[in-house]
């Protein structure tokens, strides 16, 4: 009698804690995003499936995942959920100076432009150097509710002008940058160099020196050498495997000392020939990274739809955000997604290219995926069909039949952007 | 005889000339046409299909098939709507890096162009961020260096929104001063008071209108941090003027801020009164100013806002207000029609700040143009708490110009195809 008691009390136990933790079960999810369509390159997940999201992490990607088991369900059916956007090109560093993209009124606050564009965590390209990252940090890292990390600019004092203080040889120092990027690695994750109008390579070389010493890599805007530099050169010669060309589909125009109009020496696509040339090939087969970087004049359809059609896909897209390009042909990440889009990138691709792509590129691999335990930054999208048009950075055309909105943005699993109420209920 | 020759002869070159410079003027004298588009321009009583043309910067003609061969460029509108620029009565744009501040010099007022083209706004009027004391830096740091108009409504506090603590201060609402300010200084930008989140009694609203008083301005009013509630109906027929403004109409939060709407669903009677009595309605949408339970029956009875506008800031921004654009749609949906939305957000907000320049197509006036498209589907728009009410339109704002030049241009309808014989390679 005792003997069947004890395995029957233990059983009674046992079906209790079964019990216990079904309940439990019953309401550990706090919000399910149910029906969607799934795409996380990292996972390889492209398909129908429900992302539970529990204390601001992703709990759980699976197909039907019971409705019952979440505090709140999000009925996402007919559109695509992604990981949250990276952007590793904006400019953020926004304050009241009247200098270019530190601590000015041209850079933007990011929050304004990252929710409603499916976008959570943004890098800025080079507004601070290590003179000014303390204050970055301050005014714009901890009073954002984007993660907002850093490309450190080479020149100490960041991206205070083309003209004058971006120019200051003096100002670049390898080591104290490299330090610094070190002492605030929480935040910094690569090195910027832009704008350098020298012809000479000692401000590239001192980039990749601090980015060395820190081992982040190194992202480069390249063009305004006068006379030019040769691109080749610094895909090949100079740049290390990881680095990024930014501004990757710019057709800029080049001049001589003289103001003479030279040859577009320094874009991808050969201008004669319309054919991607033989050495940015080379460059990818090494391991360079082409970055999109659309800003206000950094692209071109002249550029991108022959690269494009020769399979020249970007490795990451990017905003270029500020001022002279969010009111443009630029808009939003939403935007640039789409415009790849219609040059025929697959939709995967093209989420692919704007998450996990920019967190292997920037060495985050915490980012930019759905995996289960990972902030719950997530993004769901609409794919639009209609006719819709596209301006590139000189004002041209191209129509296209798709357009990507933004419906839902969660950060750590909080809503953050939700266009058209998904996730709120009925008015009574 | 020969007198009346050389007058003959000079009369013919002069008449010649005439005809032919008009000829020559008209060939050219169009630098952008707005082509097919339906025109709502409610000021001049225009809901019709019809051409806009600008040239240097100012409408030129607003007319039925102006031909497009007399114009320098050429866009085709047709199937959109072609209004005034939008006029955003209430936004805050004094943006700052003064991380102790709230909205004077601080990081939750927003840049404004960033938000206001991508909606078909031209105009902004910064509600009240600003008093006398930090007006000039604002002009300075935001005003000056924007591509949106932007005017003001002076804080009768000295030091605008700088928090809420601060701005409970009685001995900072400086009538005179806030009044030079506007009369002295800047008559041309500054076009009212701003009196609000004061906790005390009537003190802040009546030296607000003893401002407006002597300067001769509207007082927008934001009533509603008291507790007790303070009477809105003691506001509106004791203490404010004929033309003053009475913002966040369908806000909710009777704790601290009497409703316009009862607890029954019914407009109170003494709000047709004020209304009657010239007390403007503006709706202030904001992150927490705008709540479906109040605008629904309110609008269903009858009382509808005089002015729509945003409370933008970046509290809202991301929320149920998101943008004007989409603040109109909210309206469109619950009863207004569209002509109506675009009465309240131009000709309307232009009288409401005695600016009747702006908010119009009249020929001459600033070429501040918004083209929208309006979407048919399903769509949900939240209110500040984030319920929900669902509807089947949506404004988007296709091209907005300011001042003549294109601003914006959501799905590119204003450039040459890129590899078409009309491209420009550079």
């Amino acid at each position: 009698m005792r003997t069947y008691f004890k395995p029957l009390k233990s059983l009674s136990l046992l079906l209790l804690i079964v019990f216990l933790v079904t309940n439990v079960r019953a309401q550990e999810i706090d919000l399910l995003l149910k029906g969607g369509h799934v795409i996380d390159a990292k996972n390889k997940i492209n398909g129908k499936m429900d992302v539970a999201v529990k204390d601001g992490k992703v709990y759980r990607v699976a197909a039907d995942i019971p409705a019952s088991s979440a505090k709140k369900t999000v009925n996402v059916s007919g559109l695509y959920v992604t990981p949250g956007l990276l952007d590793i090109h904006g400019h953020v560093f926004h304050g009241t100076e009247t200098n270019y993209l530190s601590n000015s009124l041209d850079a933007l606050p990011p929050d304004g432009f990252t929710f409603r564009a499916g976008v959570t965590t943004v890098v800025d390209a080079g507004g601070a150097g290590w003179k000014n990252i303390d204050l970055f940090r301050k005014n714009i890292v901890e009073h954002s509710k984007t993660r907002v990390l850093s490309f450190m600019n080479i020149v100490g004092g960041g991206m205070r002008g083309v003209e004058g203080y971006e120019q200051d040889e003096t100002d670049m120092d390898a080591k104290l940058t490299g330090t610094m990027a070190l002492k605030n690695k929480d935040i910094v994750v690569g090195i910027k160099l832009a704008h350098y109008i020298g012809h000479d390579w000692e401000p590239t070389d001192k980039a990749v020196e601090a980015g060395r010493i820190a081992s982040i890599p190194v992202m480069v805007d390249f063009g305004k050498a006068l006379p030019p530099l040769p691109l080749e050169d610094l895909l090949l010669k100079h740049l290390r495997p990881g680095d990024i060309l930014t501004h990757a589909y710019r057709y800029d125009q080049e001049y001589d000392k003289n103001g003479k109009m030279l040859e577009h020496k320094q874009a991808i696509v050969d201008v004669k020939t319309k054919k991607v040339k033989p050495f940015v090939w080379e460059a990818r087969k090494k391991g360079l990274i082409f970055d999109v970087g659309h800003g206000g004049g950094s692209f071109n359809w002249s550029q991108a739809v022959p690269a494009m059609e020769q399979g020249f896909q970007p490795d990451v897209l990017s905003s270029d955000l500020h001022t002279g390009s969010m009111n443009a042909g630029f808009k939003d990440m939403a935007n640039l997604a789409s415009k790849f889009l219609v040059l025929g990138m697959p939709l995967a691709d093209v989420i692919a290219a704007s998450t996990w792509n920019p967190a292997k590129v920037i060495q985050r691999t915490e980012l930019g995926n759905l995996s289960v335990g990972s902030d719950a930054d997530i993004a769901v999208f609409r794919l639009r069909e209609g006719d819709f048009g596209y301006i590139d950075a000189s004002g041209m055309a191209l129509r296209g039949k798709q357009k990507l909105e933004a419906e839902l943005t969660l950060r750590s699993g909080r809503v953050v952007w939700d266009l058209n109420a998904l996730s709120a209920p009925l008015a009574k | 005889m020969r007198n009346s020759k050389t007058k003959f002869t000079l009369l013919s070159i002069l008449s010649f000339l005439l005809v032919f410079s008009s000829m020559a003027l008209s060939a050219q004298e169009i630098d952008l046409l707005l082509k097919g588009g339906q025109v709502i321009d409610p000021k001049n009583k225009i809901n019709a299909k019809m051409d806009v043309a600008i040239a240097d910067g100012k409408i030129v003609k607003v007319a039925a098939n102006i031909p497009a061969n007399s114009a320098k460029k050429t866009v085709d509108v047709s199937g959109l709507y072609v209004t005034p620029g939008i006029i955003d009565m209430h936004a805050h744009v004094f943006q700052g890096n003064d991380l102790g501040s709230y909205i004077a010099d601080g990081q939750t007022a927003v840049p404004a162009d960033a938000f206001t083209f991508r909606a078909g706004v031209t105009t902004v009027v910064d509600a009240g961020s600003s008093g006398w004391r930090n007006f000039r830096l604002f002009k300075e740091q935001n005003i000056d260096r924007s591509q949106t108009r932007i005017l003001a409504l002076l804080n009768i506090t000295g030091n605008g929104m700088y928090g809420r603590f601060e701005e409970q201060d009685k001995t900072d609402f400086n009538p005179e001063m806030t009044s030079y300010m506007i009369t002295k200084l800047f008559p041309k930008i500054i076009v009212g008071i701003k009196a609000a989140h004061y906790w005390g009694d009537f003190t802040q609203v009546d030296r607000a209108v003893e401002a407006g008083k002597l300067a001769k301005v509207p007082v927008m009013v934001d009533f509603g941090e008291h507790q007790p509630t303070n009477s809105i109906k003691s506001l509106f027929l004791e203490h404010l003027r004929p033309g003053d403004i009475f913002t966040h109409t369908f806000a909710y939060g009777p704790k601290d801020r009497e409703t316009v709407v009862d607890d029954e669903g019914i407009v109170k009677p003494f709000i047709f009164e004020a209304q009657k009595k010239g007390i403007l309605f503006d709706v202030g949408h904001g992150g927490g100013a705008f709540f479906w339970r109040q605008a629904v029956p309110a609008i269903k009875q009858g009382f509808k806002p005089d002015v729509i506008s945003t409370d933008l800031h970046s509290d809202s921004m991301n929320g149920g207000m998101k943008d004007m654009a989409n603040v109109m749609s909210k309206f469109l949906n619950i009863g207004l029609t569209l002509e109506e939305v675009i009465e309240k957000s131009t000709a309307s907000p232009a009288r409401v700040i005695n600016r009747p320049d702006l908010g119009n197509l009249s020929v001459g006036s600033e070429a501040d143009v918004a083209v929208f498209s309006v979407k048919k589907g399903n769509f949900g728009f939240t209110d500040v708490r984030r319920n929900v009410l669902k509807g089947t339109q949506k404004m988007d704002a296709e091209l907005t110009i300011r001042a003549g030049k294109i601003v914006w241009d959501l799905n590119g309808v204003s450039g040459p195809i890129w590899d078409s014989p009309q491209a420009i390679t550079r």
